[in-house]
């Protein structure tokens, strides 16, 4: 039998196929988000199993996470992506305390008791800032890849200082600080440095070790080392972090399955 | 036996208000079909869902009504008392006078909710100097400014001192447009020092003698301010008698929060709870119809209880709600989501306690004003909240902000942290601008996920 996760994240749909006896995963897939979220999705879920050779009988049970996950339409029950984040994680981290995910639109602190069981989470306001989405705005106003972001900030000696929280703001900062002639390079570590600051204020002082960072910014290298500085602390980048909340969806899919099953059986 | 509860819309309320007066509906002289306040512009109406009650029908008629109220009492002559600020001390004074009739100004706040923004006293108070980055209570100035929706009250009283920043400024604002204000002062609340005298105040708090006896000149003041406006003496005898029925308001109260917050199951929805609170600071412009219809609420929701009757399952995240929502949708939002509302802090919990009936009627309302949540710090605050919390068993704690409202800055930080240690529950921040339409998914994202985490940590 096969459990499903699916993330419609806010930049990106991520779909894991697993195995609900073994928790193996047996097929995975990332497409760019879109306005037609419900059609990207069942494509990329068809297009899944096609290619890992599966038959749409045997998925079990669809569990749907993420900024778009109550448009699923293939999808048999939603859990939200702070529950299937720390799901994700401790499934490849059981000591994990405390999970630090940036995303495109959001970013979420979320603290871990010794079981694994959310002990609360703080996630950001209306406000992008602290999120992908500034890392965005400064990858379109000085014209490079977004892609490119890491290892231009690695080049880095002198670290712009961005004052602004707030992305509007701050990208009138950047305009700023381009005509004063900072560097390109000084101004994305700057950023990253804000997003690091921004997380670290949504986190206040408890922050229990160890910390693992997820979502789909921790890939953008740099960040968990701006993470690191701020919250001085190690920060662990969770194994491949785009795909941890269809992951912990998948798990809390086969975790479903196994409940309904046990409870016919009883 | 009474009808099943349920949460309906205002176009089911429309039918099932046909069907009750053909069974004999007893209605007010403000009832009426909920749907005509649409056509008076209250668009957001048409968002919410609703108690199925017919008190509940009276509530929100009640509610929807009192600039009529208001306007109809400026025709019979009796004087219009605006009480700013204060959140349930001076109305008591107010009403223990004849042909007085005070109310709440700073309401204007709900307004840009209730209309949708079609009211433009957004930005009648941009066009004055204050825009989004100021509380929505800016919409009061607008409100005064239009003229469009209260009288202009007789006679302005409002508090300053340990009163948020924003309100303040808009109130002085208010003031050098023309619209003279009796200011009187709350000072902050502190702990006494060893060598003062200690009074106990409502609420589980305490101040320093020197500071009752500060706030009580200062509502001599406005006794006087009162009895200038009135034409009348406000007497102990006329205070004392006036206190008794403001008793009486929070009796009722206390006694719905209690059942309601602790019943098996919710009997009265979250959004009808926040407005029968809400009548404990102002009695929407009618102290004896507020006493009435708290009563019907009561009785509806001790014969649900008896029934067994309620809304939502059993299971419901048991959540404590901190500061009101300048979105009235997201009470029905709350419960969309699997949680239900058991305990409630609006920033007005003194107007909840009842007044102290054994000592002198101005030595009780000094000591409950200064048994204000916003006249103490917010550690006080967090105490008294961690006590409800218990009382009501709340599971998970929702501090909800307003956009650019400045009542503490760091008031989440410190609530948070309190309750955090003392409890071991989660704790949530939220911020509801006051129409939240566009922000919904995400807000549903936060509480959905607190439900979540309240039911995991239920498991063993």
């Amino acid at each position: 039998m096969i459990c499903v996760g699916i993330d419609a994240g806010s930049r990106a749909i991520k779909i894991i196929f697993m195995d609900a006896d073994s928790r193996t995963v047996t097929a995975k897939g990332v497409m760019d988000q879109g306005v037609e979220q419900n059609r990207l999705a069942t494509e990329l879920f068809e297009r899944l199993l096609k290619d890992s050779d599966t038959d749409r009988e045997d998925i079990s049970r669809i569990v749907a996470t993420g900024y778009g996950r109550n448009i699923v339409s293939i999808a048999d029950t939603t859990v939200t992506e702070i529950t299937c984040h720390a799901v994700g994680v401790r499934h490849h981290m059981p000591e994990v305390m405390t999970v630090i995910d940036i995303g495109g639109q959001d970013s979420k602190i979320i603290r871990l008791d010794r079981n694994g069981k959310i002990r609360d989470f703080a996630m950001n306001d209306r406000c992008a800032a602290g999120t992908g989405r500034f890392l965005e705005v400064v990858a379109e106003r000085l014209n490079v890849e977004f892609e490119s972001l890491g290892e231009l900030a690695a080049k880095s000696r002198n670290p712009a200082a961005i004052s602004s929280m707030c992305v509007v703001f701050a990208d009138t900062e950047i305009i700023g600080l381009l005509a004063g002639g900072k560097a390109g390079e000084d101004i994305i570590a700057g950023v990253q440095a804000a997003i690091a600051a921004r997380i670290v204020a949504m986190a206040g002082r408890n922050v229990d070790l160890p910390v693992v960072f997820t979502g789909g910014v921790a890939m953008v290298p740099g960040m968990d080392a701006a993470l690191q500085s701020a919250i001085g602390q190690q920060v662990t980048i969770s194994a491949d972090p785009q795909m941890t909340g269809a992951m912990g969806a998948a798990i809390l899919a086969s975790k479903q399955l196994n409940e309904s099953m046990l409870s016919k059986q009883a | 036996m009474i009808e099943t509860p349920r949460q309906i819309t205002l176009g089911e309320w429309d039918l099932r208000y046909e069907q009750l007066l053909k069974a004999g509906l007893s209605e007010a002289d403000y009832g009426g079909v909920l749907s005509r306040h649409v056509e008076d512009g209250d668009r957001r109406l048409l968002r919410l869902r609703y108690d199925n009650s017919p008190a509940a029908l009276r509530l929100w008629n009640f509610l929807l009504t009192e600039e009529q109220r208001l306007h109809r009492a400026r025709a019979e002559g009796k004087k219009i008392i605006g009480t700013m600020k204060d959140l349930g001390t001076v109305p008591v004074m107010a009403y223990s006078l004849d042909n007085v009739v005070a109310f709440y100004p700073d309401g204007a706040w709900w307004i840009p909710c209730v209309m949708e923004l079609s009211a433009g006293l957004l930005e009648i108070a941009d066009s004055l100097g204050f825009d989004e980055s100021f509380c929505p209570v800016r919409a009061m100035l607008g409100a005064f400014v239009s003229g469009a929706h209260f009288p202009i009250p007789d006679t302005l009283i409002c508090s300053v001192g340990a009163t948020c920043d924003d309100f303040s400024v808009i109130a002085q604002r208010l003031n050098g447009l023309g619209y003279p204000i009796e200011w009187w002062e709350i000072p902050h609340r502190r702990p006494p020092e060893f060598d003062e005298l200690v009074v106990k105040l409502p609420g589980g708090f305490s101040a320093p003698q020197c500071q009752v006896e500060f706030v009580k000149s200062e509502l001599q003041r406005v006794k006087k301010v009162l009895e200038e406006s009135a034409g009348q003496r406000l007497d102990e005898k006329r205070l004392s008698a006036g206190i008794k029925k403001a008793n009486l308001v929070r009796g009722y109260l206390s006694e719905l929060r209690r059942i309601t917050f602790t019943s098996e199951l919710s009997p009265l929805p979250a959004l009808e709870m926040l407005i029968a609170e809400m009548l404990a600071i102002h009695f929407c412009s009618d102290q004896d119809d507020t006493i009435i219809i708290l009563k019907e609420l009561l009785d509806v929701v001790k014969t649900r209880v008896q029934e067994g009757k309620g809304f939502l399952n059993k299971d419901a995240a048991r959540i404590f709600w901190v500061n009101p929502v300048a979105d009235l949708q997201v009470m029905n939002l709350i419960e969309d989501c699997g949680g239900r509302i058991c305990g409630t802090e609006y920033l007005f919990s003194h107007a909840l306690d009842k007044i102290p009936v054994d000592i002198a009627p101005l030595e009780a309302l000094a000591r409950t004003a200064l048994a204000d949540p916003m006249a103490g710090s917010s550690s006080e605050r967090a105490e008294r909240i961690y006590r409800d919390a218990c009382e009501f068993g709340s599971e998970a704690v929702l501090i909800s902000r307003i956009p650019g409202a400045s009542h503490c800055a760091m008031e989440g930080q410190i609530i948070s942290k309190i309750i955090k240690n003392r409890l071991d529950i989660p704790v949530l921040e939220i911020e509801v601008p006051p129409l939240a339409d566009s922000i919904a998914p995400g807000l549903c994202t936060r509480l959905e996920a607190l439900v979540e985490t309240v039911k995991e940590r239920r498991k063993k």
